[in-house]
């Protein structure tokens, strides 16, 4: 055994790449590309005019085995799609945690953040890493017993969620912001430079309309937040607080690809600095192989080329050991989480009138065990106005997709946000089906209506209202103007059975501030109860 | 008039419009004196496009070498082209063609949505027609919007979309529709789709507001497709009941004329629009059919 390793150290010693093996090229090569791939995905998940996107563009989410989990338990049924995540969960059993160090999008950005810091702090106690199982046991109780926030914590989740609502926004804010200044600049050549490059954003990376989300400030802290984690220790996030590692590491502990040690190893260390997951790889009995991401940096660091990965080795290590009261309590407050999140006045009674969901959501207690907050439905609302819940629902539902027509009213003949739904709390719709549903339903609000109350015509309510017969009716009379003189003008009203409380007409009211017609949840076809006319 | 009487007689003329034999005893004057307008019928509404403009002297005269046109047809609405709420886009397509044969640079087309403009585009067959001829199909940008100075009774100023006025030539493509406040929604009211900021509250003067659009984009040319024409629930439409087959497009210059003649298609008179009466108080145009030479063919 000696000889050949003194031979592989003198390469090493040799080889000025020696750091970068086979090994760690590929894990480069397919983080690279898998991250690529993820933002291509994401970049697709935005309308370009057609019924159907034409991108599985909710790959990864499919693939999510904690969403998939965390989804079934709660909403006792099984979706076709979750077959992918399988595939990955069993893949986990026999390959260990490559999903996290070969895959994972947001690892890969842990990866790249924690490459620009250059100090490491190192104050993060030995037993953190248990922190993750135990919030994994955490979310596993409350699904169980139907409280869907997995989503929050789930990482693929939390990435496409952070990206669409906070990180998007502001690069494209940012960006076109900062072109258009450079075009008013007196600069020869400079204008059209910046609008040529406008045009070429728009093209590739930018969204058609600036997307504006609520809460945007807050999840980008969030986001921000996790990323800085890296200045405490590299990959914190992954090492301490991922639940979807959790699982992947609970599935990889008999995993058939696995690192083993020969007895060259005297535990010198040298594998400590660079191991991704922080598994004590530098100890036989101390290593913690569901920690471990086969990233191959131990094997390339050890002086000893005592470490190998392939199939069938012993693996040897520690096994996990989480503590039986810690797990219990953890369960324990899962359990106590899904009454103390439900217990907003939203549940007292009627429900929120603000509480416009999504075409095809599922009624609003099913809707709620299934949506995962990903942001995805947000993402690829053609008109923007799918907002992330806070004060509408109960805390159970925060980052939930709420359509606010302010701000952007929902497109007759678009079923976009049912098709990129990863577990299907909103439906995805037939176009023929989508025109039947209704998501709510216009009021008229006569005090603010030019034509009711301020003797003015103005028809835009009704001249935009989608429905093949209209839903807002006019009706023609003669009123009086501040003179006394006769004005004739065309008063709006609703028909309470044709609106479908897609909200064009609350976005166009050219009364601004208050519009004179709002939309309200009343008459949503999901809900049996949220109903004002007999059926 | 209401609503049924409005149906009927749209149905009428729609059935008279589709026997124009009986409705050109004189279509044999046209060859010699210039017309002011054409009326051109048939199945296949690129050939009665093609066939209208080169009777009216073909694009040559309106178009020439080098120019910048913009083509402006209504993309308002989310709604594949036989709902009749958006300009059909074989009239557009063979728009693009002449005036590129004509010997046009460049060939913009582009409309100021109410729907999602992506949606519209692409639903109405327009960006695909108009691409495949060649044009450059482009979404309205805000930033192209620049506060400008209108002659007009009513409007003094208004944020108008500025490729409009940098544009060599003009032409106006509208879909006839009926519409909940001006009635019908034809050439002039097709300006709506230049005009950015809050322009809902155009509605409160319609009319008036429409003559002093009229007034400032002057189209080198009106195309009135009607093709198929929206009789009820317009301008979205959405039921194909409200959808007459006319096949017909209408060519011009005259905004007031053409919209005048547009009238007729739904059995009202030529000045029932407000817009139109407006348009020719103003000395925009004139709406009196009687006084125009109008040559209808078939093609």
């Amino acid at each position: 055994m000696p000889p050949p390793a003194a031979a592989r150290e003198a390469d090493h010693s040799l080889d000025p790449e020696s750091g970068k093996t086979v090994i760690r090229k590929a894990r480069f090569a397919s983080q690279a590309l898998f991250l690529l791939l993820f933002l291509w995905l994401f970049l697709q998940t935005e309308s370009k005019g057609a019924d159907q996107l034409g991108y599985p563009v909710k790959f990864f989410l499919d693939a999510d085995p904690l969403l998939a989990l965390t989804a079934i338990l709660s909403s006792r049924s099984f979706l076709p799609s979750m077959l992918l995540a399988g595939a990955v969960a069993l893949a986990t059993v026999f390959l260990g945690r490559f999903f996290c160090g070969w895959v994972c999008p947001l690892g890969t950005l842990h990866n790249l953040a924690g490459a620009a810091v250059r100090k490491r702090r190192r104050v993060v106690p030995m037993g953190s890493f248990r922190l993750k199982y135990l919030l994994l046991v955490f979310l596993l109780a409350s699904s169980a017993f139907t409280l869907q926030i997995a989503g929050i914590f789930d990482p693929l989740s939390l990435l496409i969620r952070s990206l669409s609502l906070s990180v998007y926004p502001a690069f494209q804010y940012g960006i076109t912001s900062f072109l258009d200044a450079l075009s008013r600049w007196p600069v020869p050549g400079l204008a059209p430079a910046a609008d040529w490059l406008l045009d070429v954003l728009h093209k590739s990376v930018l969204s058609l309309r600036q997307p504006l989300f609520s809460q945007g400030f807050i999840l980008g802290l969030l986001f921000l937040g996790i990323l800085a984690l890296n200045w405490v220790e590299r990959r914190y996030w992954c090492r301490y607080l991922c639940p979807l590692g959790a699982l992947l590491g609970i599935l990889s502990r008999w995993s058939l690809l696995s690192r083993s040690v020969s007895e060259g190893c005297d535990s010198c260390g040298a594998c400590v600095p660079g191991c991704e997951g922080g598994c004590s790889p530098q100890s036989l009995d101390k290593w913690r192989k569901t920690e471990c991401y086969l990233c191959g940096n131990c094997d390339d660091a050890c002086p000893k080329n005592a470490v190998s990965f392939g199939f069938g080795r012993k693996a040897g290590g520690s096994s996990l050991d989480l503590g039986r009261r810690r797990v219990v309590a953890a369960a324990a407050a899962g359990v106590a989480a899904v009454p103390l999140l439900r217990i907003g006045p939203t549940r007292a009674g009627q429900a929120d009138p603000r509480l416009i969901r999504p075409p095809g959501s599922l009624e609003e207690r099913e809707f709620l065990r299934r949506c995962v907050k990903c942001g995805e439905c947000m993402k690829v609302c053609i008109t923007g106005g799918l907002q992330p819940a806070l004060a509408e629902t109960s805390l159970e539902g925060i980052w939930s997709p709420v359509l606010v027509p302010r701000v952007g009213y929902c497109e007759y003949r678009c079923t976009l946000c049912g098709q990129v739904c990863p577990t299907g709390a909103i439906r995805s719709l037939k176009p023929q089906e989508k025109t039947d549903v209704k998501i709510g339903l216009a009021m008229i609000d006569q005090g603010r209506c030019l034509p009711w109350s301020h003797a003015v015509p103005c028809i835009v309510c009704e001249e935009v209202c989608p429905t093949p017969q209209k839903a807002v009716l006019l009706e023609e009379v003669t009123v009086k103007d501040r003179d006394g003189r006769p004005v004739t003008v065309k008063q709006p009203r609703v028909d309470l059975e044709r609106c479908i409380g897609c909200g064009i007409c609350e976005n166009r009211c050219p009364v601004l501030g208050m519009p004179a017609i709002y939309v309200l949840s009343v008459g949503e076809s999901r809900s049996r109860d949220n109903q004002l006319l007999l059926p | 008039m209401n609503r049924r009487e409005f149906l009927k007689t749209a149905a009428v003329t729609g059935a008279t419009l589709a026997l124009p034999g009986l409705l050109m005893p004189d279509g044999s004057m046209a060859a010699a004196e210039k017309p002011d307008m054409i009326v051109a019928t048939g199945p296949s509404p690129a050939r009665i496009t093609r066939a209208a403009v080169d009777a009216f002297g073909g694009m040559r005269r309106f178009v020439s070498r080098g120019d910048v046109v913009v083509i402006k047809p209504n993309i308002g609405w989310d709604r594949t082209p036989e709902y009749a709420a958006t300009t059909n886009p074989e009239v557009v397509g063979a728009l693009v063609r002449l005036c590129f044969e004509a010997g046009a640079k460049k060939v913009k087309v582009f409309d100021h949505t109410v729907s999602s403009p992506r949606r519209a585009y692409k639903q109405s067959g327009i960006a695909d027609a108009a691409g495949a001829a060649g044009a450059d199909v482009s979404f309205v940008e805000d930033r192209k919007f620049k506060e400008m100075k209108i002659q007009g009774e009513t409007l003094k100023s208004w944020p108008l979309y500025t490729e409009v006025f940098e544009a060599d030539k003009i032409i106006n493509v509208p879909i006839a529709k009926v519409h909940g406040t001006s009635i019908l929604t034809l050439g002039m009211k097709n300006w709506m789709g230049v005009m950015g900021g809050s322009r809902g509250r155009i509605h409160q003067r319609i009319d008036p507001c429409l003559v002093d659009m009229a007034r400032t984009v002057r189209p080198t040319l009106v195309v009135l497709d009607a093709v198929r024409i929206l009789v009820a629930n317009g301008p979205t439409g959405g039921d194909l009941s409200d959808v007459r087959l006319l096949n017909t497009v209408v060519v011009g210059q005259d905004q007031v004329a053409v919209d005048a003649f547009g009238s007729t298609l739904f059995g009202l008179k030529e000045d029932a629009l407000g817009c139109v009466r407006l348009g020719h108080q103003a000395g925009l145009g004139n709406m009196r059919l009687s006084r125009q030479k109008i040559r209808r063919i078939r093609a």
